[in-house]
């Protein structure tokens, strides 16, 4: 197998850098979306110049806490995201998925995963110092690490994150937090800074907030972000948890809807369908979805998995407490913990509170432990009169759906919506 | 060319058709009807990480669930689970949905995989069952996953006392220890007949028996395994085969897949199934210092590794230690589709075994295959390639 050595990373960074040009000649382009892409384009340049920066490279897997590898001042790469913005960026995810498969890994396995590993073998992404991954939330973040490990030649680190949110088990996870830790400052020579993590934590607090006090605006008619904003507000959680700039891009945010709420402009011109998105849309069709919402005025307005964080706050004088609290506050833990009446009524009072009048689940096939959440979330919403619309698709594999396959089904539920 | 395994001697097994006859009624088998009519409570698992003997020890029979033997129709498993979830997790549910189960008083599930877990919550939200509880299963071995799966354990059983009404004592604990390490003892003993050169056994045969294990009474199923043990030996029966052959991978109770590679000349010596050696591999060991719940927690965490645990070394090198004790040529790994962890363990454990000059053959099947066409094509052309490295 051959392949350029960061291409992947270097087509991300080209690509983001492309849009913000573009965007420069937008009069209509919002000052966080430039700020959005410049982030992302730090982020990727940060993981380019790793290595001759003589920097270290800690690859995380999703809903991993990121705090403490900044905290350590360590170059954070998450590993699906990667995967996501190449599909993004680059068009495409053929070359990697089939060097996911040559190295024997199953179709099943998700695409995020399979391509990972894939990039890896082809020498497409620059090679971690440590590869750290959890079973946050299923079985193939659970399972992709040791893989890895063997692929880049580098020490790993398991974070055994328990299924429930009992007092015990959170302080179960604290100590996997403290062993981790251990083991980072053993395999890089760096010392934890307990200050500077300190003061993530809590502007990680204020991320959250802010996040909540956006999506309080995204309850109002019209509502003011655009249908695929979401990813925007997950990409910050993903990659940049409690970061300085997370915290200027999203107070920015925050005024550009604030303005646009007293002003009464919403995100679409004729606002006709509020839309609860349920899990990920597939990351090549994000431009077509965009423009689909234009055309028929339908905005997703809430993603009660992705956005609508649950209660409680972060205290900075217990920073590593918090860390682990905060795996049990995110949106995606309710999915991701049992699905009891808990998890159901918060779909629910999210279709409430956000006036929602259908939902779209986005079906990955790769994904087992949502999909198998599509017949509980149906009943529950069903049960409200929120109709919802199942699209398969994959989060980056093209082959699996088509613009015109996902361009009827909409149609269609788009005239189910109007018909009620 | 010689094709199946060669029997040298006639003797039927005639116990055997004992358990045959538990595993063709399943669920709804005389004994558990039997149980449930004496006023007695049966309770479902659905992973070998649920605590038998703390159920036991409260009164309870405690069965597995497991969905059709043979590949089903699954038109409500896949309306309710999706069909990315594996077959055997659709399987179970659609029983479940059809009235499969509708005696037992209580389920029981763990953290243990996407499958897994999802079931569970399907068969809480649609399936009417008076007790549920989940246990949160760490995946790792450290002292400090023992202390919260211990923690989980003694949840479990206090959440069983509340729900029964009645103390689950120390006493009763050790008589389930006691009459489930009994079970452990003599499958153990069944299975090392089978590192005999020619072993008096075949592994469907003795897969019928390790499925009745989970399926039925503990006392009388030892009793039944003491007898058949005693015929066996009296039998001379003898299997010879072209290769001796390991089955790893996925849970599987069909024991016509493996009767399909046993008729091919595959003699079937070892397995790594949660449905064999992962479903009664470690006793439970007690010590003075330990109460017995607590040895029971350390036995269901250390057993055996399921592919959920980390590290997967700890699974890998039992497998190669089976590999040497049973004297294994090749192995046959047989993956229901997206049984993910051990989809993501094939590609590390392949390379070990080949470090070690052991063939394997993967297959990715669905739960309940009885392995016929393009897998006996793949099987016979495995067995062919293990012939001519035996010369």
């Amino acid at each position: 197998m051959t392949g350029s050595q960061n291409s992947k990373i270097d087509a991300i960074v080209r690509a983001c850098r492309l849009i913000m040009r573009m965007n420069r000649t937008r009069p209509d382009a919002r000052p966080s979306e430039a700020m959005y892409y410049q982030m992302l384009t730090n982020y990727f340049t940060r993981l380019l110049n790793a290595r001759e920066n003589g920097d270290f490279v800690a690859a995380h897997t999703v809903f991993f806490p990121a705090e403490l590898i900044y905290a350590m001042d360590m170059v954070p790469m998450h590993t699906e995201t990667t995967t996501w913005m190449t599909a993004l960026f680059t068009g495409g995810c053929s070359d990697i998925l089939e060097a996911g498969a040559q190295l024997g890994l199953a179709l099943e396995i998700c695409t995020p995963h399979r391509g990972l590993a894939g990039a890896f073998a082809l020498g497409s992404l620059p090679r971690p110092d440590v590869m750290l991954w959890s079973n946050m939330v299923c079985d193939n973040t659970a399972k992709s690490g040791e893989l890895i490990m063997e692929l880049c030649h580098c020490p790993g680190f398991f974070i055994d994150r328990p299924f429930k949110d009992s007092e015990y088990e959170i302080q179960y996870l604290v100590g996997e937090l403290e062993d981790m830790v251990r083991f980072l400052e053993e395999k890089s020579g760096r010392k934890m800074n307990w200050d500077k993590l300190a003061e993530i934590v809590a502007r990680m607090d204020r991320q959250i907030e802010l996040i909540r006090n956006i999506n309080e605006l995204r309850k109002t008619v019209p509502t003011p972000f655009h249908s695929q904003g979401f990813l925007e507000l997950l990409t910050i959680d993903y990659l940049f948890p409690g970061q300085p700039e997370s915290i200027e891009y999203l107070e920015t945010l925050y005024q550009e809807l604030t303005a646009m709420v007293q002003e009464g402009k919403g995100a679409v011109p004729h606002e006709r369908f509020r839309l609860m998105s349920l899990f990920i849309p597939p990351m090549y069709l994000i431009g077509f979805l965009e423009r689909i919402s234009q055309e028929y005025g339908a905005v997703s307005v809430i993603e009660p998995f992705f956005t609508y964080w649950g209660e409680g706050r972060l205290d900075r004088a217990r920073p590593l407490e918090s860390v682990a609290r905060k795996s049990y506050m995110l949106p995606e833990a309710r999915m991701y913990g049992p699905m009891d009446e808990r998890a159901l009524n918060s779909i629910v009072d999210c279709a409430q509170q956000y006036k929602v009048d259908g939902a779209i689940y986005y079906a990955d096939v790769g994904c087992r432990h949502t999909c198998a959440t599509i017949k509980l979330f149906k009943d529950a919403l069903n049960d409200i009169d929120v109709p919802v619309l199942t699209l398969d698709c994959d989060v980056v594999d093209q082959s699996a759906t088509s613009e015109e396959e996902v361009r009827e089904k909409l149609e269609r539920f788009f005239e189910l919506l109007d018909d009620r | 060319m010689m094709v199946g395994t060669t029997q040298k001697s006639n003797s039927k097994l005639h116990i055997l058709e004992r358990f045959r006859e538990v595993n063709s009624t399943f669920p709804k088998t005389s004994h558990l009807l039997d149980y449930k009519r004496s006023g007695n409570k049966v309770f479902g698992w659905l992973c070998t990480y649920s605590p038998e003997e703390i159920m036991h020890a409260a009164g309870i029979l405690p069965i597995r669930i497991i969905g059709y033997s043979q590949e089903a129709e699954l038109d409500d498993g896949n309306a309710y689970l999706y069909v990315n979830s594996c077959s055997f997790s659709r399987s179970c549910l659609q029983l479940g949905l059809g009235g499969g189960y509708d005696f037992l008083d209580g389920v029981v599930g763990g953290s243990t995989c996407d499958g897994a877990r999802r079931l569970f919550d399907l068969w809480r939200n649609y399936i009417g069952t008076p007790f549920y509880h989940v246990l949160t299963v760490p995946r790792k071995y450290t002292e400090k996953a023992h202390a919260l799966y211990y923690h989980e354990v003694a949840q479990f059983k206090q959440h069983l006392e509340e729900f029964l009404g009645s103390k689950i004592t120390d006493e009763a604990l050790y008589d389930s220890i006691k009459l489930y390490n009994e079970s452990r003892k003599l499958l153990r003993q069944l299975y090392d007949l089978r590192k005999l050169d020619a072993p008096p056994i075949t592994g469907a045969e003795t897969m019928e028996v390790s499925n009745a294990s989970f399926r039925m009474p503990k006392e009388i199923f030892n009793q039944w395994l003491k007898d058949l043990l005693e015929e066996i030996s009296a039998s001379g029966n003898t299997h010879t085969g072209r290769a001796r052959i390991m089955l790893i991978g996925s849970v599987l109770t069909n024991p016509e897949f493996i009767k399909s590679i046993e008729s091919q000349g595959g003699l079937m010596v070892a397995d790594e199934l949660c449905t064999g050696t992962r479903y009664w591999g470690d006793p439970v060991v007690l010590d003075e210092a330990k109460s017995p719940l607590e040895a029971i927690s350390r036995r269901y965490l250390n057993n055996f590794p399921c592919a959920r645990m980390f590290p997967s070394d700890e699974r890998f090198n039992r497998i190669i230690d089976s590999i040497r004790d049973f004297k294994v040529e090749g192995v046959i790994s047989q993956i229901i589709r997206y049984c993910v962890p051990y989809c993501h363990d094939l590609p590390l454990l392949t390379k070990r075994l080949k470090a070690l000059g052991i063939p394997i053959l993967a297959l990715d099947v669905e739960y309940g295959t009885s392995g016929s066409g393009q897998i006996q094509t793949r099987v016979q052309a495995f067995l062919e390639m293990l012939e001519a490295k035996r010369k």
